[in-house]
């Protein structure tokens, strides 16, 4: 067993670190407080760098990295701006990947190759008002008329929507069949006619990452946008989130390092009683145990990713490094804000945005119980 | 055209140091290491000459153990085209003369059109390396360069001199460069870079094979600088004060007697 990273992967690390210290980091608190999307420097540069297909094979326009080099990357983002994280992953896992992963050649050549350049954003609408954990309640329909399928409905929280170029979107094709068989993929280009933007969430965290209601109305897209076979949509969107699920983990592991980093800065230049509070042995607890949790997180998510890399089963893996990672990010976050004291309840330092953006992680892409239940399914089966 | 560039792995400079078992260098164990800061300026300097002359080979040149290799692959991930990496697990302990005839024992068969080097080493901080090489090979070096241009065969280079001063040199090619900051801002690699560089030459020369000359200097002892005293306030009184200063000088100093 060998725990060490190859040289490609520290180099991968040290050139996102490298990019995301000097380019993302200073404006990460402004893009916050304005809730900017800044698609140059949060896509864009990610496209340049050769981030944005990262595990895409050459072929279609991709690096070919391994995905401990992408959770690296994710982290690293997610380090300094967990909102700059979460725009790659999912563009990278739930748009990307699947087109790869479930496409035909031809949408391949058309939607992935431009993606995997990064000229163009992707997205991933499955959840709807009354479709969150229970993604088999899509209630949006996809009716087949003649040679294109008419989509009626809406889609809420989709992450990079409004920007993103190509969306993945789920609709009921079978009214008729049991509730998980009669959903199916699309893709659908933005600019389609029938397709619009509604609401833009005002949230808690990533607030630099747009989050949009997606309607649909009589919109119409070619036979040929069906991603993988009619019926096959619940599947899809259930193998698809078992690969973003290691995208969320690491976007979660590098907003607790990053709390991690800050706060044995902060302690460090802190004087209280005439000493700096790393002297108080009550501050170095706080900072072992946030340091020893952020350790476990990173081999749990890098275990995962070591699986999907080389062919290994994931599912259970993937669900377990989300669910710890994600739940790591909001204790070290939380613990990050107590060892800043007051400071750390402002916005004059990073921890507090961290601690709002750890929250997500719990949430999204399955919520930590969504989590336990798939693997408590699979340690039962 | 026919380019070197020598780089140095070195510790990160935000590192704890600490001084060794043998009290001449330093404790690697536990640092971080990336490449020499001003050996970057050298890398992305020969790459853009590179891109400017067309038809150009950049050869990355290395001493050190095996790990240098990963500071290496990031330089032909910026743009090199093959790597020689010299095998010394103990070229921490080399002067800077037998650096620098390894060096030149390897680019004398080479026939170089341009050398790049840094300005100096983060960590040994010599600033004698590049210019030595040059000097072995009998051409001519410009050093502690900020600005660079090439053109049919004549470097024209702004060099920093001290108190604020610059300088513009020109000569002619074979030359040697070392460079400063300022001269350029080195590239990310990418990451399609990243991954090309795994398949480019990469070869392995055994130190003994270049190194036929003794050091002409030897570190005797490596140390932290001694934490000087608090200083002495003085306070009260100003007439009070200078009879003292004045008793001070006179016992603790040769200034009055």
């Amino acid at each position: 067993m060998n725990f060490q990273l190859s040289d490609e992967q520290n180099l991968i690390r040290n050139m996102v670190r490298s990019f995301a210290e000097q380019e993302i980091a200073p404006s990460a608190a402004e893009r916050d407080e304005e809730e900017r999307f800044d698609r140059e420097l949060m896509f864009d540069k990610l496209g340049e760098l050769g981030l944005a297909g990262m595990i895409i094979p050459e072929q279609f326009g991709g690096a070919g990295a391994d995905y401990i080099s992408y959770a690296i990357a994710v982290e690293e983002l997610s380090r300094v701006c967990a909102s700059t994280g979460v725009t790659l992953s999912a563009h990278l896992s739930l748009c990307a990947n699947p087109i790869y992963t479930f496409g035909s050649d031809q949408q391949k050549q058309t939607y992935l190759v431009p993606l995997a350049e990064g000229t163009k954003l992707g997205a991933f609408a499955l959840t709807e008002t009354n479709a969150g954990s229970d993604a088999g309640g899509t209630k949006t329909t996809a009716v087949l008329d003649a040679d294109e399928w008419l989509i009626n409905g809406s889609k809420i929280f989709t992450t990079n929507g409004g920007e993103a170029d190509t969306y993945i979107v789920f609709a009921r094709t079978d009214q008729e069949a049991e509730k998980h068989h009669g959903i199916s993929a699309f893709t659908v280009e933005k600019g389609t006619p029938g397709f619009s933007f509604g609401k833009k969430e005002k949230k808690m965290g990533i607030r630099s990452s747009p989050t949009l209601e997606l309607v649909f109305e009589n919109c119409r897209i070619p036979k040929a946008n069906l991603l993988g076979e009619e019926g096959q949509g619940f599947r899809i969107a259930m193998k698809t989130l078992d690969g973003g699920r290691i995208g969320i983990a690491a976007q979660a592991l590098g907003i607790a390092q990053g709390a991690l980093d800050a706060s044995v800065a902060y302690s460090k230049e802190r004087k209280q009683f005439d000493v700096p509070i790393t002297a108080f042995q009550g501050v170095q607890f706080q900072l072992a145990d946030m340091a020893t949790q952020v350790e476990a997180a990173r081999l749990v998510v890098y275990n995962a990713a070591y699986r999907a890399s080389h062919g290994l089963g994931y599912s259970k893996e993937s669900a377990m490094a989300k669910l710890f990672a994600s739940e790591t990010a909001m204790k070290v976050t939380t613990q990050a804000v107590q060892v800043h004291g007051g400071y750390g309840y402002t916005r004059d330092f990073p921890v507090e945005r961290m601690m709002r953006d750890a929250k997500i992680t719990e949430i999204y892409e399955g919520t930590s119980e969504i989590q336990r239940m798939v693997i408590g399914s699979l340690l039962v089966k | 055209m026919k380019i070197l560039v020598c780089v140095k792995q070195v510790p990160d400079m935000e590192s704890k140091f600490r001084v060794n078992d043998g009290g001449k260098w330093y404790d690697e164990a536990d640092l971080a290491l990336r490449m020499n800061e001003y050996d970057e300026y050298a890398v992305e300097q020969a790459v853009q000459l590179k891109e400017q002359v067309g038809e150009a080979d950049v050869t990355i040149l290395s001493i050190g153990s095996d790990r240098v290799k990963e500071t290496m692959k990031k330089a032909l991930a910026m743009g090199c085209d093959r790597g020689v990496h010299v095998v010394d697990d103990t070229s921490y302990a080399k002067d800077p003369f037998e650096i620098a005839s390894i060096i030149a024992a390897f680019a004398k068969d080479h026939s170089f059109d341009m050398i790049f080097t840094g300005m100096q080493s983060q960590d040994r901080g010599s600033a004698q390396v590049g210019v030595l090489v040059a000097e072995i090979l009998g051409m001519s070096s410009i050093s502690t360069i900020v600005e660079f241009t090439f053109d049919n065969g004549q470097v024209t280079a702004r060099r920093e001199l001290e108190g604020g001063l610059k300088a513009i040199v020109k000569a002619k090619a074979p030359a040697l460069m070392t460079c400063q900051l300022g001269l350029n801002t080195p590239r990310y690699p990418t990451l399609p870079n990243i991954m090309k560089a795994k398949k480019k030459e990469l070869l392995s020369v055994e130190v003994a094979t270049l190194l036929q000359v003794d050091a002409v200097q030897e570190t005797t002892r490596m140390y932290f600088p001694e934490k000087k005293g608090g200083g002495i306030v003085l306070e009260g009184d100003v007439g009070n004060m200078v009879n003292e200063i004045i008793n001070i000088l006179k016992d603790k100093t040769g200034v009055l007697t």
